[in-house]
């Protein structure tokens, strides 16, 4: 896998938002670096991995993309159950999705893993002329809640990677790996003194 | 790596009651000298030939040679077939092995039919098929004497040779002679398990080998191969044990079919292992397997990719060969002068087998989803039609009615077509159909959908409804139709939509019953993996594998599922035929959850169809009442049980 002396860490990371925000499209730029006009709607869920490089550690996201129909509500806790980030997407032009993706900040509050690391990312961020929801009044809600904020464009790929690239960074120390080899998150780089070495 | 399927078989309850009988035989056939003495009392041995081998895998170490006898007690005749113990040096074909092909005293009351093959070259060997459908694997005598096991038969049974067939025979054929000849049509086109013989030089035994044989009958040491294999990686392994397997699945399940409807199902037909693409038409074809046969190369010969990755591909098929489409024509045979259909389970069992020709689904299709019963007419169809267009239309104004001063104070409304906007301009837009900008099949399909949440205002619209309605609109091209056949489509898929997954859940259950019950080593992995949710396979029930092929063939696959022909219930034998395909890749790759998900949704345009749905119609029989039990009564598309509320939804948060 890695070289020696890097960290390697596996992260759960589910996406929620509500239907057609982006999720599928977040990811398919992220994983594949692709953007599809008509990206089918998920069906159940998917499961993709992407690593990311923070320095000398390197971040095995496990990628969940879910389905965002209300209706398929009752299928989301299996998909959040320990993971380590979300994502939660609106689309900037859509006000109604942006209520939704506070009700999954709530719930992820309320349900999910304590320690989890939030993104909000609103996205369709190419589409300026049709938005819906000011920059701003994301950021402030992000900030009250703990979360930190993009505007993202799948299309356009605009801060599509640099999302990924933030959740890893902010991933907390020395969490255990949910991988099956017992791998062990080790510590940020800058505090290398204290962390465990990684096995390889 | 294999470990788990050599459980499977020596877990398996009935196996090891299996094993105590079959040593019993085995060591009474050894002590010769008493050889009726096993036999039930006023029980007298009619026939005996040694050296009748049965040929497991193309592998000549592998095979497994044994006495047959016929045995005739009071009026009943028996026949039995036992190896012969500690026959091969080879340790993978172990005693547990050889004991599941035994066939302990099958009475002639229970079989239909014996296939006689006399290939010019090599060995003489009859096929076995039992009134169930299912077959014995091919007998080879070794010493000859097919005519004479056929005609001592004739002494204590009926026996008929067919009319279509002169090496057919029927056993117990009382039907009146048109009968006859209508029935031994579908008499199962039988192709012995020989055919995975290999061509490899090693297989062709010699005529010495023969002779040998012919010297040595009562040890019958029949062990020519000296190709030493490497155990681990061994293809012929995974084909081995697939067929122990399967042959397993016969001994544990063939007596204990009585259903009547497996009485006229014909399973076994082939064993063509030239199921993959790359041998394209020899899938099916009865007459190609025979010419096959009968050629002057090798007889029972045929050849198989020495390729191990395409060997390991290869899967023994049990089900019916798939046959052509339904065409036009002969459509029009199962018409009466006014447009009924005469024989609606001879059309259904057509379709089953077959599929229907493309240009006929827009008018078969209405029969199978339900919207026309088979004993209409013509004129009550056109009359149906016209009555359900106004209905359709007078469904349609009411959301059509609505204005947008109105919409605004109706949230549920708004949304809910908004949802049914964001869907039906990413449902199959690659196809030419549905593809460009402002195409007017997006827009009915996007009508038709709203029409439907007005329709069934309870359950709504539903992610996953865009991709069943997509191909009604793509066969029947035209609206009310479509609507139609969609809302005899969601009586019975409806429940898969419910807001409490409830449909999904017994499904997803009822499916991990049925792998418990056909392949208990793969439960097992699920169940020690935390897989036994079952939600790898959400999707392909959900939408009836609709993003798991090619269009075309979902269309094929949909009306074999709708003739709810051998079972309501078939998508799950899908299920489990598939998860069977790719079960050794599954546990010896040691998949956990997160990757089997992604590895089943990437098989999506990897999976051939008439092969799953082969495996899958064997898998039914198999499976049989059993399979039946495990799911429970009312578990989707069955029609919801009389007492349930059509669709107790919840309110929607957002619908
Ligand atoms: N203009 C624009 N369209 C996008 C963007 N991301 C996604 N889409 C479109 O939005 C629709 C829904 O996207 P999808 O990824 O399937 O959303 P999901 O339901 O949240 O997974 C698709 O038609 C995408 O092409 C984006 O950044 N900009
Ligand atoms: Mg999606």
């Amino acid at each position: 896998m890695a070289s020696s002396g890097n960290k390697n860490i596996n992260a759960k990371l589910v996406l929620l938002g509500d239907v057609a925000t982006g999720k599928s499209s977040l990811v398919l730029r992220f994983v594949k670096g692709q953007f599809v006009e008509f990206q089918e709607s998920t069906i159940g869920a998917a499961f993709f991995s992407q690593t990311v490089a923070v320095n000398d550690a390197t971040v095995k996201f496990e990628i969940w993309d879910t389905a965002g129909q209300e209706r398929y509500h009752s299928l989301a806790p299996m998909y959040y159950r320990g993971a380590a980030a979300a994502i939660i997407v609106y689309d900037i032009t859509n006000q109604a999705s942006f209520d939704r993706a506070k009700k999954w900040v709530q719930e992820l509050q309320a349900q999910g893993n304590p320690n989890m690391v939030m993104a909000l990312a609103g996205n369709k961020s190419d589409l300026l002329d049709a938005r819906k929801v000011a920059a701003e009044e994301a950021q402030t809600y992000a900030q009250e809640n703990g979360l930190f904020f993009m505007e993202t464009s799948a299309k356009t790929a605009t801060n599509v990677n640099d999302v990924f690239y933030e959740i890893a960074k902010r991933l907390p120390r020395l969490q255990q790996a949910p991988n099956p080899s017992g791998m062990v998150l080790v510590d940020r780089p800058a505090d290398r003194a204290t962390g465990a070495s990684c096995c390889s | 790596m294999h470990e788990p399927e050599l459980h499977d078989l020596s877990d398996d309850a009935d196996y090891a009651a299996s094993i105590q009988q079959g040593s019993a035989s085995i060591s009474q056939n050894e002590s010769r000298r008493q050889s009726t003495s096993n036999e039930p009392d006023g029980a007298e041995i009619v026939y005996t030939k040694d050296n009748v081998t049965i040929h497991p895998t193309q592998y000549a170490s592998e095979r497994i040679s044994g006495r047959l006898k016929l045995i005739k007690q009071g009026n009943a005749l028996f026949m039995t077939w036992i190896p012969y113990k500690g026959q091969t040096s080879n340790a993978r074909l172990s005693e547990k092995d050889k004991n599941l092909y035994t066939i302990r005293a099958v009475p002639f009351t229970d079989i239909r039919s014996i296939r006689r093959h006399t290939p010019t070259l090599g060995w003489q060997y009859i096929i076995v098929v039992m009134s169930s459908g299912l077959a014995f694997p091919p007998l080879y005598f070794y010493n000859g004497g097919v005519r004479e096991f056929l005609v001592t038969i004739k002494q204590h049974v009926s026996l008929v040779r067919s009319a279509e067939d002169a090496n057919v025979f029927l056993v117990n054929d009382f039907q009146s002679p048109l009968q006859r000849t209508l029935s031994s049509l579908e008499l199962p086109r039988a192709v012995p398990v020989a055919n995975v013989s290999s061509s490899t030089a090693d297989h062709s035994p010699s005529s010495a080998d023969i002779e040998r044989l012919e010297s040595d009958k009562s040890s019958a040491s029949f062990n020519q191969n000296s190709r030493q294999r490497q155990k681990n990686h061994d293809p012929a392994r995974d084909l081995s044990i697939q067929v122990l397997e399967k042959f397993s699945l016969v001994t544990r399940f063939a007596r204990e079919t009585t259903s009547q409807l497996f009485r006229e199902s014909h399973l076994i037909d082939g064993f063509n292992p030239n199921e993959g693409k790359k041998h394209g038409q020899s899938s099916a074809s009865y007459n190609h397997i025979q010419s096959s046969i009968d050629s002057p190369k090798y007889h029972d010969e045929v050849s198989v990719p020495s390729d191990p990755i395409e060997f390991d591909k290869i899967s023994l098929v049990w089900g019916k060969p798939r046959q052509s489409p339904l065409g036009q024509q002969e459509w029009a045979t199962f018409l009466d002068a006014e447009g009924r259909v005469m024989d609606s389970k001879a059309l259904i069992k057509r379709i089953f087998y077959g599929g229907l020709e493309h240009n006929l689904r827009k008018e078969v299709w209405t029969f199978l989803l339900g919207y026309h019963a088979y004993d209409s007419t013509y004129a009550e169809r056109d009359y149906l039609m016209s009555v359900k267009k106004t209905e359709y239309d007078t469904i349609k104004k009411q959301w059509q009615s609505i204005s947008p001063e109105q919409a605004k104070r109706f949230t549920k409304f708004r949304e809910r077509k908004g949802l049914i906007d964001k869907d039906v301009v990413r449902t199959d837009r690659s196809l030419s159909f549905y593809d460009g900008d402002d195409n007017p099949n997006v827009y009915l399909l996007r009508d038709i959908l709203l029409t439907y949440s007005f329709y069934n205002f309870d359950l709504g619209y539903c992610q996953g409804m865009s991709d069943l309605l997509s191909p009604i609109l793509y066969v029947m091209r035209d609206e009310s139709k479509s609507f139609w056949c969609f809302v005899s489509l969601m009586e019975r898929l409806g429940p898969n939509f419910n807001r409490d997954q409830s449909g999904m859940h017994s499904q997803l259950f009822a499916l991990s019953k049925l792998v418990e019950l056909l392949d208990l080593p793969l439960h097992d992995y699920f169940k020690q993996n935390d897989c036994l949710n079952y939600f790898f396979c959400f999707r392909w029930i959900l939408i009836q594998f609709k993003r798991e092929f090619e269009y075309d063939k979902t269309l094929l696959l949909w009306e074999v599922l709708w003739t709810h022909y051998l079972s309501e219930h078939l998508h799950l034998y899908v299920c489990v035929a598939i998860l069977k395909r790719y079960r050794n890749k599954i546990m010896g790759e040691q998949m956990d959850f997160d990757t089997l998900l992604k590895f089943i949704n990437e098989l999506s345009g990897q999976i051939d169809l008439d092969a799953t749905l082969r495996e899958a119609e064997a898998l039914c029989i198999c499976a049989g009442e059993n399979g039946e039990a495990s799911i429970p009564p009312g578990t989707p598309p069955s029609l919801p049980l009389e007492d349930a509320s059509v669709y107790p939804q919840l309110d929607d948060d957002v619908l």
